[in-house]
């Protein structure tokens, strides 16, 4: 079944597209600084922005908070669950071959998806907030999208400037470059990869808590942000911090216009073949990262 | 001894015999492998429920063939393969007296292959694709039951209503799974018998829930009719993104994940003259619903859904065939349950000789003020519906 | 040497009890133990790649997958019987490795691990779309066959076969160039090792197992559909298996096959509703407690030899 494609429903989806590519870059970012610091594939990203999610709902149906009210709450909270893993767990696999970060993490992530069953059940939740879309020409920009796209930029122009600015976030990047040198320039390198790890996961939280206003939620619904975090990151260049936002805006665009062109369900396939193809010709990602 | 002195002794004995083996007997149980941990949890989780009560009402009223009843349930994990060994070990190992069927029509589809080898009557009250009933007859199935409305009829309602008001156009999108596909594909069947025109079908790969280019393509052909073959959160992020990109057809349906609660809870106003097809509402006057909903509701804590009548009604409908049999012998109880005509909590049960469900019926309803409204079909319907849907700005 | 002939002749009287357990067991008995045969296969198949050259396998159930179809396709529409279709189940898996290896084993480290990753999601997604082929989203149900206790036989031939392929590679060079590039790829390059090839044919060979017990499973199962062939949870467990026999080592994955499918069955089976979380803090306690599993455990503590 051929649909005829316009520029207007083109402008549509590259609109839409781009919307979401922001909450990609932000929770991918997450898992960039996670990878760049650590080394570790952190599977467990998906579930902790799900505990974001849940969050931000329960705050906003038990005491009818805001729901952007919410988000820093939220970010907060996760920045705790972060630290308590990385001081508990993960810290013991920071050195060791990927194959125990990847599992470590991937046991985390069933039992927080288990736990939240448990807790929460599987009902599906959601917080209505905003809805509907202001219309811009032939485009409609979704009005939650569009405010969590707000959110999206400002959150990581933000943990941008953190990074770049701040004492604290030098040291991330330094270590993050060399972590012998950075110990030798003084740096508690064991205190840079929880706060690291916690500020990844506020990250994911800051997505979930976002995410919970245009989808709802249930406890299985980070696994898929697991994956598109990788695409993100991959596509960008792993250890690339830029690279994040480039790649996430690239995914959100690639699903959208292949799903217009192709189907929804061919969309999928496009951005994996792509993933390999940009593996294979630049390793590094679009931006260049740092060599393994 | 005479002859008829030996006969009474025989006679006496056979009575002492019988009454020992009674006793040695025990409960009756019923096996079956369920989804409570994995995609299917919360709906396998109800159906499970659904037997849990079945089992205490009817041990309450003496149980079943003078026994007691007890089920005996595993976690398949929502997967097909978990099952099909579950099932085997529920015949083999645990010998239970019979088996009631999985939730989902994927685990059915891998389960029946194993009931029927070892031809064990299977009621599957959740299986709601047609292909496991209807099949060639190299593979045909002799001792597996349908008890819901098969997938294709769940979108019937609404085409047939949008027909009669003299709808033509009509977009079909579903989640690319074995009992979507099939109410999908149903939907393009009746569209096309009633002389519409389908002028956009395309399929979504399960989980997915942002269908901006998609609905950008729908919008594009500006249809009469969007009939959505869903299955939870799908249903409400497609409503959603409905509402934001502003495609506005004259009447909008879904199947599964509409009927749900949660579907208005989340989406209030936006939820307003949405159509949505269920197997069983609780409000439908069949015999018991009533009771059946407030007894739930006590037990569990909770609403029942379609799924937990289904299991209740289906289990009912399996102990009904057992009970006219007299004995838990597959061939007899399966004589009996292709004869049966039976109205439970869940509406009317008949089979054909395929064991395929030919009675029930579905009922499409439409969110109004807040409420599920039964709209369809005529004779079982309260109220109209409200017609046409309008654009998004003025509801 | 008596030692040895003692090892050979236990595991001579394990084989010809399994051989005649059909003859005395339940029908579960039989399916159960098909079921950990192919575990064997699946996580002795993923150590041969990544046990042995370090490289992460993180899309092995594709090959489970590919050959699931491939052999269902085959028995369904073409009519073949089930043993030459699961022996084309595992050239088709071959096949995909070659497509997928060729290019993503010159990827290091975690990317290789990242580039596999999509790869059981993808091939989801291509089995969906090709439906005039597959069924989509519908499965193909195969014909009724009652063909278990058979393909008991050829499931325990197959992780027969995977055990000793693995003892094979381990005591040749073959093996002993894999686990050089696995502790150094660059030492192992400069001692002239054409690691390239070496990845390639491990690759290769660790995916005709899973290739070979996907057909077979498809057949046993009559049934199969996209969404329950492909999971990321089936690769988890085989390493989650070899990880906790011992991974580089010839029974490693025998025995964490088996130890996790009897915990699963017996232990998971009381508590229905929580044992992903189980399964979670057994990843964990694995990953920290025993990252070498029992046997590299023992290895280290009895001084046992490397071919164990």
């Amino acid at each position: 079944m051929n649909v005829f494609v316009t520029p207007a429903m083109l402008a549509q989806v590259v609109v839409s597209g781009i919307l979401s590519g922001a909450l990609y870059a932000m929770v991918a970012l997450g898992l960039a600084l996670i990878f760049g610091v650590m080394r570790i594939i952190n599977v467990a990203h998906g579930p902790l922005l799900m505990l974001g999610a849940y969050t931000t709902y329960f705050l906003y149906s038990a005491l009818g908070l805001n729901p952007y009210l919410t988000v820093p709450v939220s970010m907060l909270a996760l920045f705790a669950v972060g630290v308590l893993l990385e001081r508990t767990l993960v810290f013991r696999v920071v050195d060791a071959p990927e194959l125990s970060s990847l599992l470590l993490t991937f046991g985390i992530s069933i039992a927080l998806v288990n736990l939240a069953q448990l807790l929460f059940t599987s009902d599906l939740r959601s917080v209505e907030y905003l809805t509907g879309s202001w219309v811009v020409g032939p485009v409609a920009l979704s009005k939650p999208r569009l405010v969590a796209f707000v959110f999206a930029g400002a959150l990581t122009g933000l943990a941008f400037l953190f990074l770049r600015r701040t004492k604290l976030g030098k040291a991330i990047r330094a270590t993050s470059q060399s972590r012998e040198v950075a110990m030798v320039c003084g740096i508690d390198v064991q205190r840079i990869h929880l706060i690291t790890f916690g500020l990844a996961a506020a990250l994911a939280a800051a997505g979930g808590a976002l995410i919970a206003m245009i989808v709802a939620i249930q406890p299985e619904m980070g696994q898929t942000w697991t994956f598109k975090s990788f695409l993100v990151i991959v596509l960008g260049g792993a250890g690339n911090y830029p690279g994040a936002l480039l790649g996430g805006i690239l995914l959100g665009l690639i699903e959208q216009v292949a799903s217009l062109f192709l189907t929804t369900q061919l969309s999928e396939v496009v951005a994996y073949v792509l993933l390999v193809v940009v593996l294979l010709v630049r390793p590094t990602g679009l931006l260049g990262g740092r060599e393994t | 001894m005479t002859t008829k002195a030996l006969g009474a002794v025989v006679a006496a004995m056979a009575v002492l015999v019988g009454g020992l083996a009674a006793q040695a007997q025990g409960p009756i149980r019923i096996g079956a492998s369920l989804s409570l941990t994995g995609t299917y949890a919360k709906l396998g989780r109800n159906q499970h429920e659904g037997y849990k009560l079945c089992e205490k009402d009817l041990n309450a009223t003496g149980g079943l063939l003078g026994r007691k009843v007890e089920f005996v349930v595993y976690d398949d994990q929502s997967t097909p393969a978990t099952a099909v060994r579950l099932y085997e070990k529920l015949i083999t190992e645990d010998m239970v007296d019979g088996v009631m069927g999985p939730y989902s029509s994927p685990v059915t589809e891998a389960s029946a292959n194993v009931t029927e080898k070892y031809k064990k009557v299977m009621v599957a009250p959740l299986a709601a694709t047609t292909s496991i009933f209807k099949r060639p007859p190299d593979k045909k199935r002799y001792y597996v039951f349908m008890v819901i409305s098969p997938a294709e009829a769940y979108l019937e309602g609404l085409i047939d209503m949008a027909a009669k008001r003299g709808l033509k156009t009509v977009a079909v999108v579903n989640e690319d799974t074995l009992f979507s596909k099939a109410a999908a594909a149903g939907a393009v069947d009746i569209a096309k018998k009633k002389g519409m025109q389908v002028v956009f079908q395309e399929a979504y790969p399960k989980g997915n829930t942002d269908f901006a280019a998609l609905l950008t393509k729908v919008k594009s052909l500006n249809p009469d009719i969007v009939a959505a073959a869903t299955y939870f959160d799908d249903a409400v992020a497609l409503t959603r993104q409905m509402r934001e990109l502003d495609v506005s057809p004259k009447a909008y349906g879904v199947t599964v994940g509409g009927d749900l609660p949660e579907f208005y809870d989340t989406l209030k106003a936006n939820a307003e003259y949405v159509y949505g097809a269920t197997q069983w509402e609780h409000v439908l006057p069949y015999p018991g619903n009533h009771e059946f909903f407030g007894a739930y509701k006590k037990e569990f804590g909770h609403e029942p859904s379609y799924h937990s009548a289904a299991g209740y009604a289906g289990c009912l409908i399996y102990a009904e065939a057992v009970k006219r049999a007299g004995t838990l012998d597959a061939d007899r109880v399966r004589e009996q349950l292709l004869k049966l005509e039976m109205r439970t909590v869940f509406g009317d049960y008949k089979v054909d000789q395929d064991g395929f469900q030919v009675a029930h019926r579905m009922v499409t309803f439409q969110w109004q003020e807040g409420k599920k409204v039964v709209v369809w079909p005529d004779e079982m319907a309260p109220a109209k519906p409200r017609f046409p849907t309008p654009p998004w700005n003025q509801r | 040497m008596i030692r040895r002939g003692a090892a050979l002749a236990a595991l001579a009287a394990v084989v010809a009890g399994l051989a005649a357990y059909p003859g005395y067991a339940s029908g579960y008995g039989v399916r159960a133990t098909l079921q950990i045969f192919m575990w064997i296969v699946l996580a002795g198949s993923w150590n041969l790649i990544s046990g042995l050259t370090g490289y992460v396998s993180f899309g092995h159930v594709a090959f489970f997958g590919a050959g699931a179809y491939t052999g269902a396709i085959l028995v369904a529409k073409v009519g073949w019987p089930w043993l030459p279709a699961a022996l084309a189940g595992g050239v088709a898996a071959v096949l995909l490795a070659l497509v997928i290896g060729y290019p993503c084993l010159r990827l290091k480290g975690p990317y290789f691990a990242i580039a596999l990753l999509g790869l059981n999601e993808v091939l989801r997604a291509l089995v969906s779309y090709f439906e005039g082929l597959t069924g989509g989203g519908n499965g193909l149900s195969l014909p009724t066959l009652d063909a278990t206790i058979p393909i008991y036989y050829a499931m325990g031939a197959s992780a027969a076969s995977v055990t000793l392929l693995t003892y094979v590679i381990i005591t040749s060079r073959f093996g002993l160039r894999l686990m050089t590039i696995r502790e150094d790829e660059v030492a192992a390059e400069a001692m002239g090792i054409d690691t390239a090839r070496h990845k390639l044919y491990a690759f290769l060979l660790s995916a005709a197992g899973p290739g070979i017990v996907g057909a077979l499973t498809a057949r046993d199962q009559g049934y199969i559909e996209p969404i329950s062939v492909f999971p990321l949870a089936t690769t988890i467990t085989m390493i989650v298996m070899v990880l906790l026999g011992g991974k580089g080592t010839v029974w490693g994955p025998v025995l964490g096959a088996v130890v996790l499918f009897v915990a699963q069955e017996v232990v998971w089976a009381r508590y229905p509703y929580v044992h992903p979380l189980l399964f979670g803090a057994i990843i964990v306690a694995v990953v920290l407690l025993m990252p070498r599993g029992v046997l590299g455990l023992l290895q280290s503590r009895y001084r046992l030899p490397r071919t164990i």
